[in-house]
């Protein structure tokens, strides 16, 4: 599986016409251009942030608690809206689009959150399947490729199993499964370790790697250093508002992490 | 719009729903059920009182008051005329005395001594029911007064217009009543579906982050709100017929034969107005609890 692929599993279909557009196959994936984003008038999160994602690469996000790591990635999935500046997303500002584009948009993009945001009482299946069947895929195409994605995480065979009764491991792998079973562009992962043991953290690190590989870009959201120090990925920190590339050395990054509080705890 | 071809699923999400808190889902449709069971009741006997109005509304009787001083063969000549009209089915001449010994029945000694002049010779005329309106009457009535020596004629609409006059109060009562019906099933649709929205925000979100589009995330509750709407009818209706067909034959034994009144049932198209009207209400409960409950 290699980049070749990229392009046949990218569809842009965010836009309610669905054209494919051939140009944005070789843009980057996201750009953000001057972005400002303001909850507290006198405290910005996020100030003229630049950054270039280029399709198929794997980028750790850290930087202390209340640094605007989670806020970056709504910006992407539009669950939230710049103030200033503009986010691209192959080539298409995304940064302004009607309320009837976001859900087009979000086809595109896989999602995983710290607390899995599964449903309980619906099983790994129904689960996994939510995201095909909002595409309107037949229900023929939405089990096999349910199946598909179950099997990518690691959990063919529970399909029947109620998501209350798995682990928090297995939980937060069914999460993943939903993220990539329509096989978006990209996978945007909001601190996917976070309630998971050290080994476990690494093991769900160890899946987006596999997603990595087989083509799909994944932004990482952490402020779990040993995760970090393991896997040799771009680095973006966010502080005071900006983003300063830190793959160049992890020692900058300790200067960054000693002032974040929450980073001890992992 | 969501397509067609997705509806299967959304209302198996709808049915889903239902299922998740069947016991306020009942509930909620019992008290629509029982808001429209006293509307529909109250249309019943509407439509029942106004076939007896119908049927006794219509004038039975006319008195014609002769003038003094009309002829006997004038006299004999009218009453054949009128007794020939297709609305008349009899038509009797009662002279001054016979008027004055009726009226003196009851034992009145003033009556009974008063001089006859008092008492008008009339005809009474007997109406063929089949063949009166109260426009008929109305329009017989002025033709009569007219003949020279007609004085007046009564036409007893004193009592048609009460029956009248009950029957439109009865009328706006029920449009009153329906009113509040209609406000309480929207109040109760809407607040069930409002808490079906509670029970199920984390679905919401779900299906938010991973592109549904906002007809998605809504039909599925608008379905809801149109079952419990349409199941509340259709309890009402049923629980109304089974209570009209067990007491009809009682009431036509006793009450019905008296009045010669057989009671009818609502008609074909009120029952389905009803159950498509219970649909559509719960929907715009359903509506307003997404208005509110879906923004953020
Ligand atoms: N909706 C909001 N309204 C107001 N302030 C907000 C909102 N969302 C986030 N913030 C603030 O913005 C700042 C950045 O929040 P964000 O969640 O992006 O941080 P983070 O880097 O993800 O932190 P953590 O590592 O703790 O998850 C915080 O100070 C937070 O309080
Ligand atoms: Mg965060």
């Amino acid at each position: 599986m290699g980049r070749s692929r990229v392009s046949s599993l990218f569809k842009p279909h965010f836009r309610p016409e669905g054209h494919f557009d051939r140009s944005a196959a070789h843009k980057p994936i996201v750009v953000l251009e001057n972005v400002m984003k303001v909850y507290r008038a006198d405290a910005p999160v996020l100030r003229n942030v630049d950054l270039t994602i280029e399709r198929g690469e794997f980028v750790f996000v850290t930087g202390p608690s209340g640094a605007g790591k989670s806020t970056l990635l709504k910006l992407l999935y539009l669950a939230e809206t710049v103030d200033e500046g503009r986010v691209l997303f192959c080539g298409k500002d995304i940064s302004r689009l009607t309320d009837d584009s976001v859900p087009h948009l979000r086809r595109n993009i896989g999602v995983v959150f710290q607390d899995f945001r599964l449903v309980p009482y619906w099983t790994v299946s129904e689960n996994v399947a939510v995201a095909l069947e909002v595409m309107g895929l037949p229900p023929r195409v939405v089990r096999s490729r349910g199946a598909i994605g179950l099997a990518r995480v690691g959990l063919d065979g529970r399909g029947d199993d109620l998501v209350r009764v798995l682990s928090g491991g297995e939980q937060q792998r069914v999460a993943v499964a939903r993220a990539i079973v329509n096989e978006p562009a990209i996978v945007l992962a909001d601190e996917p370790t976070g309630n998971l043991d050290p080994v476990l953290a690494l093991d769900i690190l160890g899946l987006f790697e596999e997603i990595h590989e087989a083509g799909t870009t994944v932004v990482f959201a952490t402020h779990d250093r040993s995760l970090l120090e393991v896997a040799p990925h771009r680095l973006v920190v966010i502080d005071d508002g900006r983003c300063i590339e830190a793959r160049a050395g992890l020692q900058d990054l300790g200067e960054v992490m000693r002032a974040d509080p929450m980073s001890s705890v992992h | 719009m969501t397509p067609m071809k997705q509806m299967p699923l959304l209302f198996a999400r709808a049915l889903r729903g239902v299922r998740q808190q069947l016991g306020t889902q009942l509930l909620s449709v019992m008290t629509v059920g029982l808001a429209l069971f006293c509307m529909a009741a109250a249309l019943l006997a509407l439509e029942n009182a106004g076939a007896m109005v119908q049927r006794w509304g219509a004038p039975v009787r006319v008195t014609v008051f002769l003038a003094e001083g009309a002829t006997g063969s004038q006299t004999e000549a009218l009453r054949s005329a009128l007794a020939a009209l297709p609305e008349v089915a009899n038509a009797r001449y009662v002279t001054s005395a016979e008027a004055r010994a009726t009226l003196g029945e009851g034992g009145d000694r003033a009556i009974a001594s008063a001089p006859v002049e008092l008492f008008p010779a009339t005809i009474e005329l007997q109406l063929a029911p089949a063949a009166v309106t109260r426009a008929r009457v109305a329009a017989l009535a002025d033709r009569v007064r007219r003949v020279p020596m007609v004085a007046d004629v009564e036409t007893y609409r004193g009592f048609t217009d009460r029956l009248r006059d009950m029957l439109s109060s009865g009328r706006a009562a029920v449009v009153v009543m329906s009113l509040g019906v209609l406000l309480t099933v929207l109040a109760v649709v809407s607040n069930t579906i409002r808490m079906s929205l509670a029970a199920r925000v984390r679905e919401i979100e779900v299906l938010r982050l991973v592109g549904a589009t906002r007809e998605y995330v809504r039909t599925p509750f608008l379905l809801e709100g149109a079952m419990l709407g349409g199941l509340g009818a259709a309890a009402a209706l049923f629980a109304l017929s089974l209570v009209f067909y067990t007491t009809r034959a009682h009431f036509e034994e006793t009450l019905g034969s008296a009045l010669g009144l057989h009671p009818v049932f609502l008609s074909a198209w009120v029952f389905v107005g009803f159950l498509i009207g219970g649909g559509a209400l719960g929907a715009a409960g359903s509506a307003a609890a997404l208005r509110r409950g879906l923004q953020a």
